[in-house]
């Protein structure tokens, strides 16, 4: 009795599949030990200067980025909103943004603030438009005890949440301090989103990836200055290198009591904020 | 060892070869070059072109703009407010006027096939900064733009590069007058003005405490027939300049005793409709910023010819031409009397 009969087809085939696996775990073996000899040898010719990304005219090992928002300057005009957007090309609509404004107005006789962004019914039929940015004066009649404008934006933070949680590595922070997505690498699954205390991540929903802040970083790697501390007109966003003792930033933690948003969290942000109410987090 | 456990043993041995061949293949190289993440996003995500350039790139083809703009109150580095170019006239780079936003890293970049915004609707843009609200800090110079400007827009009197209202030719007369030696030259011009200055039923208007560069403009203006009046280009025609400057520092000398305060009169101003006048001119009816002249202690058909002599454009003055611009015959006498209610005694 051959074979052919006693096990049928299938098991012929299941023989032939086998033994070409055979074949082709052996050539795979072959490849990856190739590989990794060459990657070893790569490796090894680096080895005295530690690779950094390349990046024309730019170091990031010797930068330390960090930003700060003096909210007793803070206007409430949104230029830096809507640069963001130009800048970065975000969906110009009422949903979705890198950096925001917060409205605080704490009323006569009202415990708790009143808080509104831009993105508020209001505020987008005073501005006329989606794409178009503007406070309406809806408290101009009212008894205000205490109002302010406080700018957000992602915190880079120095354990980022975030970066933690996602499942393919497409979102990291460099190792000058900036936290970035690979928009390649993304799979969208949101769980960024979900994990940033912040609500500093949203998803875009045309490329199907998740986006951020990055503190414009095709403009900080170019010596510029990210596009909204570019036009704030009243300096209410600075933005610096900590390695740099007299940068803008530098200056600014020396010589302001700055606290950071939900320090509770252990994310440990570098978004510095001076004038905030405990209300604000 | 049994034929099926060799199998299961070779069959265990494929699967983890064909993952780890899987993952060499499918991982990208640089992987783990810096961390758990692929090294080459950092340079892809840098490479984006820049659309906000900075004003020196507007500075290389608009240096006179430039020029007005950094000598104005919007370039105020040391106080750390600069409204650069781009907060209003939007980004130089990478931007398609007709089709939104376009890809970064082939954009077209101003000038080369994008025409940046010159704002028209100066209204709405000028209050996203200076609408006074709730929140903003007391620094921030803020307005109520229907008291401050009626209807009008912003860029009607302001240059929007250099905001600050200053009218050159009412600055403070270079050579100062000597009132003394005026008082010897205004024989002829008491008939009408007042030996006061103070025209109570005269046909001149009153000209005691007024402005000094304002009277010296004035005289210059009917002397060289800029302004015109049947008796005063025939006066001033034969008055030197010598004269001009000691007979205006005479009239600015002399006292208009004022009956009113400004805190009183706001609320009256603005139910007159004499809101923007007030920008300069002050509720009370004198020149807040000492450029524009008092209204103070003037007729109310004075007050209103000059009104109607401005929007005729008879009489020429930039501001007051475009505050006046298709002013009614009512609306002036109105404003007028409410200026002529506050008078010299």
């Amino acid at each position: 009795m051959d074979e052919k009969e006693q096990f049928g087809e299938g098991q012929a085939a299941r023989r032939s599949f086998l033994g070409c696996l055979g074949t082709a775990v052996v050539g795979g073996a072959a490849a990856v030990a190739a590989s990794a000899m060459l990657s070893n040898e790569t490796r090894a010719a680096a080895v005295d200067a530690p690779p950094v990304p390349a990046i024309p005219g730019y170091d990031w090992s010797k930068h330390h980025w960090a930003f700060g928002v003096d909210a007793t300057k803070c206007i409430g005009c949104l230029r830096c909103v809507e640069a963001c957007k130009a800048e970065n090309e975000v969906a110009p609509d009422a949903h979705h943004f890198r950096t925001w404004v917060e409205r605080y107005v704490y009323l006569e006789g009202e415990d708790s603030a009143r808080v509104d962004s831009q993105a508020d019914p209001v505020n987008i039929e005073a501005s006329g438009s989606e794409g178009k940015y503007r406070f309406a004066n809806r408290y101009k009649d009212a008894k205000v005890d205490k109002a302010f404008f406080v700018p957000k934006l992602c915190n880079h933070c120095t354990h980022p949440a975030c970066v933690q949680v996602c499942p393919t590595g497409a979102t990291f922070k460099t190792d000058d301090g900036v936290v970035v997505i690979d928009h390649t690498y993304c799979i969208g699954c949101q769980y960024c989103v979900q994990a940033c205390p912040y609500g500093a991540r949203f998803f875009n929903e045309a490329l199907k990836v998740t986006e951020k802040c990055t503190w414009c970083y095709h403009r900080i790697t170019k010596g510029l200055l990210p596009a909204c501390v570019e036009v704030c007109p009243v300096g209410a966003r600075i933005f610096g290198d900590r390695n740099d003792k007299q940068s803008p930033i530098s200056e600014f933690i020396k010589n302001n009591r700055v606290e950071v948003l939900k320090p509770e969290t252990g994310n440990a942000p570098n978004v510095f904020y001076v004038g905030i109410d405990k209300e604000v987090s | 060892m049994p034929k099926h456990i060799v199998r299961l043993i070779l069959l265990i041995v494929a699967f983890g070869v064909a993952v780890v061949s899987a993952r060499n293949f499918l991982v990208d190289k640089s992987f783990y070059e810096y961390g758990h993440y692929r090294g080459n996003a950092v340079a892809e995500i840098a490479r984006d072109k820049p659309k906000y350039q900075g004003t020196t790139y507007c500075q290389s083809c608009h240096a006179a703009q430039f020029a007005e703009w950094s000598k104005g109150v919007h370039d105020r580095t040391d106080i750390g407010k600069v409204v650069k170019c781009e907060v209003c006239h939007g980004p130089g780079g990478g931007r398609d006027p007709q089709q939104g936003y376009i890809n970064a890293s082939t954009g077209p970049i101003h000038p080369d096939n994008l025409k940046l915004a010159v704002p028209t609707d100066t209204r709405a843009l000028c209050t996203l900064c200076h609408e006074q609200m709730p929140g903003r800090p007391l620094q921030q110079a803020q307005i109520v733009i229907e008291d401050h400007a009626g209807a009008q827009q912003c860029t009607l009197c302001h240059n929007p590069h250099s905001p600050r209202m200053i009218f050159g030719s009412l600055a403070a007369p270079a050579h100062p007058g000597n009132a003394a030696a005026g008082r010897d030259k205004i024989d002829m011009c008491a008939s009408c003005h007042g030996a006061e200055g103070i025209s109570a039923g005269l046909p001149g208007p009153t000209l005691a405490g007024q402005n000094e560069a304002y009277l010296v403009e004035a005289l210059k203006a009917y002397k060289a027939g800029k302004r015109s009046n049947p008796m005063m280009t025939a006066m001033a025609a034969n008055v030197n300049d010598g004269d001009i400057e000691n007979i205006a520092a005479y009239f600015a000398s002399l006292k208009c005793k004022r009956t009113v305060n400004a805190a009183d009169q706001a609320a009256l101003a603005r139910k007159a409709g004499a809101s923007v006048c007030t920008n300069c001119h002050g509720a009370n009816g004198i020149s807040t910023d000492g450029m524009a002249p008092n209204l103070i202690g003037q007729s109310k058909d004075y007050l209103a010819n000059a009104l109607k002599a401005y929007a005729s454009g008879t009489r020429s003055n930039v501001v007051m031409f475009a505050l006046t611009k298709g002013m009614s015959d009512v609306d002036a006498e109105k404003l007028a009397a409410y200026y002529a209610s506050s008078s010299c005694k």
